[in-house]
């Protein structure tokens, strides 16, 4: 189950405008090189980017992000673990911070069990297949514009249709 | 030409300036070897670069001057070094392992949970369900659980040498008076509530913090879920209940309902028992939850439920009648109101009527009402990731009135209690949970102060140890507070647990040893009540759950010693109760072949001593089945005691056997989503 590269930008708009352009041109840097590489040079320097403004949400949300689709895509690397690792500890930071965006916050969180499932189909699915729809439903409610959630959901339906 | 040759210089210098580069390299290791992936970059630039697999880093900056390094890598501390730029070579830095925050680490000592969390048990209610021998019921699926004790004529949880009044339960923080369904003695009794109005439970066999009171055993607080997404409507049936349920989901709450009618006059006719009924058991159950997330970090949860039962039996020329209203309502608030500070207020009401007709003799009437208002606020603070703190109070209010023929009586008295919580990790790897409870009974106007604590060392995700000391307190029931009036006091059990757990990725090994010291148990004497009564319970519990054997096959096996003995109600001498085994040891194993779940479960159990004889050991082999027969339609079957085994139970002063009524127990129920866009979700609640 490959995941597209979707940058939501409902986060970038209070932010920055020195910041949206990093990151911008870490996560660009993505579009030509897809590698395993690529993505953890993309999440370092997307937390190099977090250390600059630790106060922000928007580095955050790329770091648990690309975390997880490098997860989704590599789900038995060597490096999968230490990242999804980073990604939960990316959305318990995010959910500290007062103003992050309620629906961009579920749906990493229904992306982490997501990408939990499709490590370990038959062992985590029964277990967190209500949770991937609880948290893209929930996404979707209280923003039904965020097109990371809808595409995350389509893409969670047909990997169940094909099994 | 003197501005030219300026001009000329001064763009050769800010072009040499542009082009300045910094080389910039090192190796990072931990002290046992070098450290991959880490992130080394100067602080406010994207400059940096990753460790490879000998811990080497190299790159490149434009930064020149006094320069801020870092080392970033999770699990590590930071390391950061600011030094001038041309110094930043051939770096050698070590990094410092990161011990867990009290965020990271669960210390799960004594608590079994299930549900969707860290800690390493854990079960969803379609686990419960589909437990060995619980057909649904959440009670009987705990009781797979080490340190529980099999009693068969009630079904009720009874743990570590503890009677079944020493485990309370909790829902969303707040008391329920009580939390099984009713029926005749002899009879079992099952859970009130469906597994699937929670989201998580965390049964604690002991040591539990100062949160939870007025339970000197055991607590099984429930957390219900969260406020719904979708709409849902869906119906179960089988040999024996009918259900129907459903959930409206709105923009920010939900409200849902659940009504349910268990009938066992069809069942009985079926598969006959070994009693005589004149009128079979039935229960209408109606169920109803309203949740609303206010704001983000703010959500009201409500719940009501109300339970009738009716049964009649002709025994001992008797013709026995029992009906009952029992009624449980819950509203509790949940808000952030600080940074790292959460405020939590409840009230929830617990109502049981009782009538017996031909309760002790022909022609007799019993009545019976209990009733308690439970009101509770606390304020938890984080204060860092090594520092927590809570500070609640609640107060207890209950009335009970009972007559049996000309005798009876009427009972008002309220328990007021404070408690107190810090959770500290004193050292890297080593955490301190202390409590107090104070607590004040108005019948007798007595105070109690109760110490708790508990020590943990966490030195890796695998394995931890902890140790915990602390005074637990109970008021004794009604009955023996009505009787005993101001000369009863609260009984006391004092706890000290100990316990080992090495957990991996598909097994978890924990070995419990406990001692517990009662006091002031109620003791009857000549017609009244006093709390002279003592005792002791001590033994070990071990649980082993492996998923390691085979591919989809899961294995559980628990095994509890106890030795307890107590001076209590109408005993003349210090002797073991009659509810306890010396030796509980259960195994259950479940395997998943596609759509079809297969469980297995074996009960054994040693024998009880009575004053008239010990009783045979207990053994029950336990199968099912669950078929995903569609994404919509779920077909579960069960048969316990597979082997036909006559268990008996008691002993009567007499000599004769009691056991249970009928030696096998078959059920199979169909459950339908007619509205609901997940799959395999028979949740309508």
């Amino acid at each position: 189950m490959a995941i597209t590269l979707i940058a939501s930008l409902s986060l970038c708009h209070a932010q920055d405008a020195q910041m949206g352009a990093l990151i911008g041109q870490s996560l660009s840097k993505l579009q030509e090189d897809s590698s395993p590489e690529a993505f953890q040079t993309c999440i370092a320097e997307l937390k190099r980017i977090d250390a600059m403004y630790p106060g922000s949400a928007a580095p955050k949300f790329y770091i648990a992000l690309q975390s997880l689709n490098f997860s989704v895509m590599n789900p038995h690397a060597e490096q999968t673990e230490a990242l999804m690792a980073e990604a939960e500890q990316a959305i318990a930071q995010l959910e500290e911070i007062q103003q992050t965006d309620q629906s961009d916050i579920c749906t990493l969180k229904g992306f982490l069990y997501m990408v939990r499932i499709v490590q370990d189909p038959a062992v985590n699915g029964q277990r967190y297949y209500l949770d991937v729809m609880n948290y893209y439903e929930k996404a979707l409610k209280l923003n039904p514009e965020n097109r990371l959630a809808l595409q995350l959901q389509q893409k969670f339906f047909e990997g169940m249709n094909q099994r | 030409m003197k501005h030219f040759v300026t001009t000329l210089i001064l763009a050769l210098t800010t072009l040499c300036g542009a082009f300045a580069q910094t080389h910039i390299n090192g190796t990072v290791t931990d002290g046992q070897g070098p450290v991959i992936g880490v992130n080394v970059f100067v602080v406010g630039t994207l400059d940096g670069s990753i460790t490879d697999s000998l811990g080497r880093f190299s790159f490149v900056t434009r930064q020149t001057g006094e320069l801020t390094l870092r080392a970033s890598m999770l699990g590590y501390e930071d390391y950061s070094t600011t030094a001038e730029s041309a110094t930043l070579r051939d770096l050698d830095i070590r990094l410092n392992e990161k011990a867990a925050s009290l965020d990271e680490v669960v210390v799960t000592a004594s608590t079994y949970s299930i549900g969707k969390s860290n800690q390493i048990k854990t079960m969803d209610a379609l686990d419960v369900v589909m437990a060995g021998n619980s057909c649904g019921d959440i009670v009987a699926a705990l009781q797979v659980l080490p340190g529980t004790q099999k009693v068969g004529e009630n079904g009720k949880l009874y743990v570590r040498g503890g009677d079944s009044e020493e485990c309370q339960t909790f829902v969303n923080g707040m008391h329920v008076l009580v939390p099984y369904s009713t029926n005749l003695e002899g009879q079992n009794q099952r859970g009130r509530f469906s597994p699937f109005l929670f989201k998580g439970m965390s049964f604690s066999l002991g040591g539990y913090g100062g949160e939870y009171g007025q339970a000197l055993s055991s607590v099984l607080p429930m957390e219900t879920t969260d406020v719904a997404t979708s709409d849902k409507l869906g119906v179960s049936v089988s040999l024996l209940d009918w259900n129907i349920g459903g959930t409206k989901a709105f923009q920010r709450s939900s409200l849902s309902f659940n009504a349910d009618l268990t009938d066992l006059g069809l069942y009985t006719k079926l598969f006959p028992d070994r009693c005589d009924w004149t009128r079979p058991y039935r229960k209408l159950s109606g169920e109803a939850q309203y949740k609303v997330d206010l704001s983000a970090k703010s959500v009201l949860k409500t719940y009501a439920g109300y339970d009738w039962t009716s049964v009649g039996m002709l025994t001992e020329g008797r013709k026995l009648s029992m009906q009952e209203h029992n009624v449980y309502a819950n509203a509790t608030l949940r808000t952030q109101v600080g940074s790292g500070c959460t405020l939590f207020a409840g009230i929830a009401e617990s109502a049981v009527l009782s009538d017996i007709d031909d309760a002790l003799v022909s022609g007799d009437h019993y009545h019976n009402f209990r009733n308690e208002v439970h009101l509770k606020v606390e304020l938890q603070k984080r204060f860092n990731p090594l520092l927590k703190m809570s500070v609640g109070v609640e107060d207890y209010i209950r009335n009970s009135v009972k007559t049996y023929e000309e005798t009876g009586y009427q009972l008002d008295y309220h328990l007021f209690a404070a408690h107190w919580d810090a959770q500290v990790r004193i050292v890297p790897h080593l955490f301190l949970n202390l409590s107090a409870r104070g607590e004040r009974v108005s019948y007798n106007r007595e105070w109690k102060l109760m110490p708790r604590a508990m020590l943990s060392f966490v030195p890796n995700t695998r394995f931890q140890a902890s140790v915990m000391a602390g005074r637990y307190s109970q008021t004794p029931e009604d009955d023996y507070i009505a009787r005993g009036r101001k000369e009863i006091r609260q009984s006391t059990a004092d706890h000290l647990i100990l316990s080992m757990q090495y957990g991996s990725a598909r097994t978890l090994l924990r070995i419990e040893p406990y001692y517990k010291w009662y006091r002031r148990l109620p003791l009857l004497a000549d017609g009244t009540c006093t709390a002279d009564g003592y005792g002791y319970s001590r033994g070990f519990d071990i649980y082993l759950e492996s998923a390691a054997f085979l591919k989809n096959l899961t294995v559980t096996a628990a095994y509890s010693f106890n030795d307890s003995k107590r001076l209590y109600l109408d005993y003349t001498d210090l002797r073991t109760p009659e509810y306890t085994s010396r030796h509980n040891f259960r195994l259950t194993a479940k395997y998943a072949l596609g759509k079809v779940i297969l469980g297995l479960a074996e009960s054994y159990a040693s024998g009880r001593v009575y004053a008239a004889g010990t009783t045979p050991f207990y053994n029950s082999l336990d199968a099912n089945v669950t078929w995903l027969l569609h994404p919509k339609v779920i077909v579960y079957a069960s048969l316990n005691n597979i082997l036909g085994r006559t268990n008996i139970y008691q002993i009567r002063p007499d000599g004769t056997p009691v056991g249970a009524t009928r030696d096998r127990f078959f059920y199979i129920g169909i459950f339908v989503s007619l509205k609901n866009n997940k799959a395999y979700d028979i949740s309508n609640f």
